[in-house]
């Protein structure tokens, strides 16, 4: 059978249209692939083949009938399991919602299905997108295609694995606090978190409302402008959602970064926490490189990253216990012990304290908004360090907190994580992107520069 | 109360006092790291820079088309 694991969504999307490729051959060597190595890798919480090949075949008569849909018709994918899948449990890979069967699809699953996708399943979570990497759930964390012993990154860690091992060209992730991008970073694929309100969340289990974001992860800077393009866009249901016209994610990319202003938040990782010597030689490097394109590229200061992390998380305890606080209370030993621990962390966040962080939360967006009446593009750290072992849980409890991302959450920011190299040890390096709210045109423009200049979008692990 | 001066004796309490009546002994120990941890987040915040006027980021709105 013909290798597809590494097909893009672009790439596959081509081949289709033309009839050069079957999405029924496509999903099944897709299958293949993670019957064969999913044991090792944990990525799907839920597989569904047995989906994934309707979906396959109603594609296939469609587009022999001359009805294609457009590029994402017959391209599989996988939904994290916070998402809700008409017919199938969103168990936010938690003992709690074990039997909680979703009536209708998510907003964005709904696109994806009107897309014409192939869904292939369920992806792993850490649990309420909160506790993880676990070992007492009802299934095992996923693990890290470029090295199964190490941690693959959450909470969207099926997502992230997957689309790395070959298994999807393309997955659906969450992001409070940084869920999306550091399984990007983690596994050396594409996260992109939008701007606040413009991929509806609604049908997304909540774990803070005022934070929460839903976005795409792929291997390539192309195929996440192409999925974004498919699930942006108001949704008058989703309360946060932002009233505006969306698309046009893949009008930039080819246009390079010349003249693009680019201020570098070195402060992040070099002064108010201290990377590791090699990621912050791979960020300077990423820098450096759109420089070398064409970029004006100078440092600039924002707020102490501390002031931003402190805001994520005051907000996000006091509105995740508001969620989980009547599970607390009758069921408190069917969670597994780091989402319990992390979840109560907002038992007593007092009612002024979270006010106060919600009005510092505003003074830090309008400052960090302020910055791009001078910069287009903010380059700086995703993750200090790259990804440790999982059976650790004293180097996961230390790096699972340094981190950049959760500045971006409390902004609303787009910000977006990609591979920026490897470790001497053969584990992915990462750089975030950051813009202006709905300004992801650019930002793919930028990314898609500096991937076409380092080529590290182009290395896949070697599995199995 | 400062960090440190909080027991797990307290928490017990404290957590009874909202309904979370049901956490063994182990549970207790997470919710006392828990609110350690939440309180030095909470220091770490320079509320006092704030001023009466600053609002929250996400307040109450109305638009056109909840005229009544």
């Amino acid at each position: 059978m013909t290798d597809f694991a590494y097909l893009s969504v672009g790439e596959a999307a081509e081949l289709i249209r033309g009839k050069d490729l079957s999405p029924v051959e496509y999903t099944k060597a897709l299958i293949a692939r993670i019957e064969k190595h999913d044991r090792q890798l944990n990525a799907f919480l839920r597989f569904t083949p047995e989906i994934a090949l309707e979906d396959a075949r109603r594609a296939e008569a469609e587009i022999a009938r001359g009805g294609w849909r457009g590029a994402f018709h017959g391209v599989p994918y996988g939904l994290k399991d916070i998402v809700d899948y008409a017919g199938l449990p969103t168990t936010a890979h938690s003992k709690i919602l074990q039997g909680n069967v979703a009536a209708t699809d998510a907003a964005v699953a709904h696109r994806l299905r009107e897309a014409g996708g192939v869904f292939m399943g369920k992806l792993s979570t850490h649990e309420f997108a909160i506790g993880g990497p676990s070992f007492d759930l009802p299934w095992p964390p996923a693990r890290n295609p470029w090295n199964r012993d190490h941690f693959c990154g959450g909470s969207s860690s099926g997502s992230g694995a997957a689309t790395a091992a070959g298994f999807l060209p393309a997955a659906i992730g969450t992001d409070t606090g940084g869920s999306v991008r550091n399984p990007a970073s983690m596994c050396g694929v594409v996260g992109m978190k939008p701007t606040y309100g413009l991929v509806s969340r609604r049908g997304v289990l909540p774990l803070a409302f005022s934070l929460d974001h839903v976005g795409p992860l792929t291997r390539t800077v192309r195929d996440n402008a192409l999925m974004l393009d498919l699930i942006a866009g108001h949704d008058p249901l989703d309360p946060g959602s932002a009233n505006r016209a969306a698309g046009g994610y893949t009008a930039q990319l080819g246009r390079g970064v010349k003249g693009l202003r680019v201020g570098v938040i070195r402060h992040f990782y070099t002064r108010d926490m201290q990377a590791d010597a090699e990621m912050v030689a791979a960020i300077d490097a990423a820098a450096e490189r759109l420089r070398e394109l064409g970029a004006e590229v100078r440092e600039i200061g924002t707020a102490p990253l501390g002031e931003y992390v402190a805001c994520n998380r005051v907000i996000l305890t006091g509105e995740a216990f508001a969620i989980h606080e009547r599970w607390l209370r009758e069921r408190p030993q069917d969670y597994g012990a780091l989402a319990r621990e992390r979840l109560m962390a907002g038992a007593f966040v007092r009612a002024s304290d979270y006010v106060n962080a919600t009005r510092l939360r505003r003074k830090l967006t309008d400052a960090f908004h302020a910055l791009f009446a001078h910069i287009d593009l903010v380059v700086t750290s995703s993750s200090m360090d790259p990804a440790c072992r999982i059976d650790d849980p004293k180097a996961v409890e230390y790096t699972y907190a340094r981190q950049s991302r959760a500045p971006f959450n409390v902004t609303g920011s787009p910000a977006l994580s990609m591979p920026a190299g490897f470790s001497k040890a053969g584990l992915p390096l990462a750089v975030q992107f950051v813009g202006k709210p709905f300004s992801e045109a650019l930002m793919y423009r930028a990314a898609h520069a500096y991937e076409q200049a380092c080529g590290w979008s182009g290395m896949h692990p070697a599995i199995g | 109360m400062a960090d440190g001066s909080l027991t797990v004796d307290e928490v017990r309490r404290m957590a009874a006092e909202i309904g979370l009546t049901r956490l063994t002994d182990e549970h207790l120990q997470q919710l006392l790291r828990a609110t350690h941890a939440a309180r030095a987040r909470r220091e770490a915040l320079p509320f006092g820079s704030l001023t009466p006027a600053d609002e929250p980021a996400h307040v109450f709105s109305l638009d056109a088309g909840d005229e009544r």
